[in-house]
């Protein structure tokens, strides 16, 4: 157990208010030596923050990356989301086992490593993937892997500033000058760490304007630009902004971060290779809506994001670009961050506000929005890290300007997240509306390997699929929701023709299961019931019946569910079930032969475990 | 609050802004059926089995969904019923749900659903189950069978929130969500007082009480209101008794000052009522024994003793302490005789404490 005396030490350098509670538990796990939190230790915690031990014990058990029983002093966690999954997750997964001589959940006898398997990293256009404590690692081959467990062996964790050079910002920008980079333009050409750089490129210039003008003639701008939000929904953010409640009381901005969408990197891009172009978007949306305090809320794993924006703040901070009377007016405003602790539902605007509060990540019921009562239960306008950062370009130069690309009911560009079978992955931006052939044949440089397209899953798990017919359809907000499939966050995933749909769909049910917060009966028991129908058919066990029930059962998640997770699966698997309905049956069949669900089986399904 | 409109199943009802659509049905004598709600805790929204159908176009839970002006409700259609139905299939095969082993059986909502809804099949076989880990024993006044809880959270928000004592919790997630009174899950363990307040919310078999073991099924006990005989508040409690007429269970009465709630001894201190050690006639104790006597051999006895403490050490060396189970008028008289008969202000009372 952490001694008493590091627990009071902790609790005091972070404070006793719950809000508190993931950092003070982070910080605990990190000096356990053994990556984890033990039951003494959270009794003490609950103790000194006068916080109930049920609540502190349930909060550890909701986020994966906390464990109660010790790990070792490196936890190895191996990415199996889709986009890693088809890049040959399974054999990284392998590769690691053999390397190591353990299983799953097991640690090597000399205390050293701890083997487990995880969702999206957040790095899938160098997929495969894994996360070595903090530190992201793409492009694992089995020589790598040595080489890396190797440079672990003998020299220290950076937690977080070890990771891998592929993983930076600006090398996960594809190379490519058709692109229209807005957001991308000054990735870099601006010094991240150096705030002098950012104002040396026009940096904060869109703040000080704005401030010098009033909140309504923001937000009009804001809504005449017809910006929608880029995390998902695509909401109008200027109307949203405009629905926040006034009056005197405190009102907070918060930065959607927990970019946990399979196939989703975007975010990380930004935050890590231009933060202050967030931290102006954020200061604008507090201008704008009346909020002096902003939150970034990050997801956990994105250490270099976290390290990198709070060194920004901090700058930001000494440069008088954030506090109090900004460039001299009335306006204050401030930025904090606030870590998430692995846990894809947090990614759900209310579930981040109670993560955000030290609660467990489930969702709340609206109305009331968190524009009526978010944070603490004042007034909060939660928007994605891309929605925010296109703010200071608009306030700068103009909406006519946005609007110049892209359709009319949806402007400006879009960021998309390559990954898959690809000659080329990575992060490209394009005018909203690009097609997926221009995408894959223009900024993918075709299927690798002179493999065929079979199918792309477009907008992440809670994503459909899409087929050669829908390579000419324009992918922005509204079109593809026509033909009951999603934009979602951008993500592109490929796969050629030896991708098995099947086994598609096993691993995409199977990140449902795994991340329902289990709040609500239809998703909680259907995402269950469905991985379990998806891994009979795996097994080739199943009846031809089961593919009904299975749309039966998410069609009632779809009605029925709390959340938009629990109502997302009926996407992937209507649109699989649509496209591939042949080999879907055929995996009804005791003889068929399938490699790809044998392997899958084989590696993740040994146990008798399910995720 | 300014009244508004809106049409609950084809009828045209006045409501208030601020109401859920649960408030108004209910008003309206229009029965939603719901499972997470539970009017003396805030809402949940978890169970989803109140889903009704606003303007034709989406789904919405009665329980949380406020009320807007114009909006139009339908409480239950055939889709709407096989949603439910759906629902309740789903809670079915997570759990383990054997009505003949469980002691809520006659008084579970749950099965009550599922009889509503014409559940007539179990859950197929071989499906996922959330199967948790069972603490049945640990608690001496509380039973636990975690494998009946429906993860509606009522048991969490009555102690949370009634209680204020914060003894339950989620734990797990998805699928493996559970509940959870501590880092150690063992309800025995945990800082729990024993009110009972959870187990009264419970609207499944999965939280009972000890006493009722093996005692009678929910469906076979008969239900008396009475008074708690404890303190000086007077709770409201209802006592049931089995078919041997035996009292195994107290429930806090919602329309007592009480509003439902009960501590411990009120809970569980009624197994006095016909305990075989009850007295039933005066006794006297002849050679250290304690045996029957009359009444007036008794009262002589005790008032011989009486008059010889006054005249051997005077009036304050004799103290009265009465009980609140005894009426204000036999308090008074107790009191009245201390000080008149006796001589001495040496009077106290258990509900002073
Ligand atoms: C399960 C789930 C996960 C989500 N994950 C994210 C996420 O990682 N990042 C994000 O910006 N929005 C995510 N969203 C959408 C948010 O709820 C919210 O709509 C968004 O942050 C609003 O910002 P925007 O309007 O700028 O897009 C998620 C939604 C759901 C239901
Ligand atoms: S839909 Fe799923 S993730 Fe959303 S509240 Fe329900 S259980 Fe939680
Ligand atoms: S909890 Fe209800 S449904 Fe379940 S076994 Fe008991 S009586 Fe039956
Ligand atoms: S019996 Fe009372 S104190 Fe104990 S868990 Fe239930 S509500 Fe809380
Ligand atoms: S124990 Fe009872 S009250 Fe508590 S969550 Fe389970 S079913 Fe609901
Ligand atoms: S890092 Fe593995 S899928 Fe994103
Ligand atoms: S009763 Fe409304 S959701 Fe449970």
């Amino acid at each position: 157990m952490s001694a008493t005396t590091d627990i009071r030490e902790v609790v005091a350098k972070y404070g006793r208010r719950r809000e508190q509670l993931m950092l003070i538990l982070r910080e605990l796990e990190s000096r356990s030596g053994c990556n984890c939190l033990d039951p003494a230790t959270l009794r003490e915690v609950a103790e000194e923050m006068n916080l109930p031990a049920s609540a502190v014990a349930g909060f550890v058990d909701f986020y994966t990356m906390f464990r109660t029983a010790p790990r070792a002093r490196y936890m190895i966690r191996v990415c199996k989301s889709t986009p890693c999954h088809t890049a040959g997750a399974i054999d990284v997964f392998e590769s690691l086992r053999k390397l190591l001589g353990i299983g799953e959940g097991e640690a090597t006898p000399d205390g050293l490593f701890y083997l487990e398997r995880c969702e999206c990293l957040g790095i899938c256009s160098v997929a495969p993937a894994m996360m070595v404590n903090y530190d992201l690692h793409g492009n694992l081959t089995r020589r790598r892997l040595a080489r890396i467990i190797r440079s672990y062996r003998e020299s220290a964790a950076a937690d977080g500033r070890g990771s891998g050079r592929e993983t930076a910002a600006a090398a996960t920008i594809i190379d490519d000058a058709r692109q229209t980079r807005r957001l991308l333009a000054d990735i870099g050409r601006v010094n991240p760490a150096r705030i002098a750089s950012y104002l040396k490129h026009g940096g904060y210039a869109a703040l000080r304007k704005a401030v010098a003008t009033t909140p309504a003639d923001v937000i009009a701008v804001v809504k005449d630009s017809g910006l929608r939000g880029r995390g998902g929904a695509g909401f109008p953010a200027g109307l949203k902004w405009s629905f926040v409640v006034k009056g005197p009381m405190q009102k907070y901005v918060i930065c959607n971060a927990d970019e946990g969408e399979p196939g989703t990197f975007k975010d990380r891009v930004l935050m890590e290779g231009n933060p202050h172009l967030l931290l102006e978007g954020m200061a604008i949306c507090g201008f704008a809506t009346g909020a002096t305090i902003g939150y970034i809320y990050v997801r956990g794993e994105y250490r270099r994001s976290i390290d990198t924006l709070q060194h920004a703040i901090d700058e930001a901070r000494t440069r008088g670009c954030l506090g109090a009377n900004l460039f001299g007016s009335e306006f204050s405003f401030d930025v904090f961050i606030k870590e998430g602790g692995g846990a894809y539902v947090c990614g759900e605007e209310t579930s981040l506000i109670n993560s955000m509060e030290g609660l467990r990540g489930y969702p709340r019921f609206k109305p009331p929005f968190p524009g009526q009562a978010g944070f603490q239960s004042l007034p909060s306008t939660v928007n994605n890290v891309e929605t925010l950062m296109s703010v200071p370009l608009i306030v700068e130069r103009g909406a006519d300007w946005f609007k110049e690309v892209g359709p009319v009911s949806c402007p400006g560009t879009k960021l998309f997240c390559l990954s898959g079978r690809l000659n080329r992955t990575g992060l490209v931006e394009l005018p909203m509306g690009a097609t997926l052939r221009e995408i894959i044949d223009v900024y993918g440089q075709g299927i690798r390997d002179g493999h065929a397209f079979k199918f792309a899953q477009v907008g992440g798990s809670s994503g459909g699929i899409l087929t050669a017919e829908l390579l000419d359809m324009p992918l922005d907000i509204d079109t593809p929701m026509k033909q009951g499939v999603t934009l979602g966050s951008g993500v592109v995933l490929v796969c050629d023709e030896t991708t098995c749909p099947v086994d598609f769909l096993l691993q995409t049910l199977a990140f449902f299961e795994h991340e329902s917060c289990g709040q609500c009966v239809p998703c909680r028991v259907g995402t269950a019931q469905l991985h379990h129908h998806a891994r009979r058919l795996a097994e080739r066990r199943a009846a031809p019946a089961e593919l009904d029930q299975m749309l039966e059962k998410a069609q009632l998640m779809k009605k029925a569910s709390f959340c938009a997770l629990g109502q997302s699966p009926i996407i992937p698997l209507t649109t699989l079930l649509k496209a591939f309905r042949g080999e879907f049956e055929d995996h009804c069949r005791p003889g068929h032969a399938c490699p790809a669900c044998d392997r899958s089986l084989a590696q993740y399904y040994r146990s008798g475990r399910t995720h | 609050m300014p009244s508004i409109k809106i049409t609950l199943n084809g009828r045209e009802v006045e409501c208030r802004r601020g109401q859920t659509i649960l408030d108004v049905a209910k008003a309206q004598g229009v029965r939603i059926p719901t499972l997470c709600y539970h009017p003396q805790v805030s809402r949940t929204g978890a169970c989803r089995i109140c889903l009704v159908r606003v303007n034709n176009t989406m789904f919405k839970t009665a329980c949380t969904e406020p009320v807007a002006d114009g909006m139009k409700i339908v409480t239950a259609d055939p889709e709407i019923t096989a949603m439910r139905r759906g629902i309740l299939e789903f809670l079915l095969a997570e759990g383990d749900h054997n009505c003949l082993y469980c002691e809520a059986n006659g008084g579970c909502e749950l099965q009550a659903l599922c009889h509503e809804h014409g559940l007539d099949t179990p859950p197929p076989a071989g499906l996922p189950r959330n199967a948790r880990t069972r603490d049945v024993s640990s608690s001496e006044g509380l039973r636990r069978e975690e494998n009946r809880c429906v993860l509606c959270g009522r048991c969490v928000k009555a102690c949370g929130e009634i209680q204020m004592n914060r003894v339950w919790d989620f734990a797990g997630r998805g699928s493996h969500a559970h509940l959870t009174t501590g880092v150690t899950d063992v309800l025995g363990e945990s800082d729990c007082v024993q009110c009972g307040q959870c187990v009264q919310l419970c609207p499944t078999g999965a939280l009972s009480f000890q006493t009722v073991l093996g005692r009678g099924q929910a469906w076979e006990l008969t239900r008396q209101s009475s008074i708690c005989i404890y303190c000086g508040v007077g709770c409201k409690i209802d006592f049931f008794t089995n078919r041997d007429g035996l009292l195994v269970k107290a429930e806090g009465a919602l329309d007592g000052p009480n509003e439902g709630h009960l501590c411990v001894k009120g809970r569980f201190g009624f197994d006095f009522v016909q305990s075989p050690k009850r007295l039933t006639q005066p006794l006297v104790r002849k050679d250290g024994e304690l045996v029957p006597a009359t009444w007036d051999e008794a009262l002589d006895r005790v008032a011989g003793a009486f008059g010889r403490i006054k005249a051997d050490h005077g009036p304050d060396a004799v103290m009265a302490f009465t009980s609140a189970k005894c009426t204000n008028e036999e308090n008074y008289i107790l009191q009245k005789f201390m000080r008149a008969v006796i001589g001495t202000n040496n009077v106290d009372h258990c509900a002073r404490l």
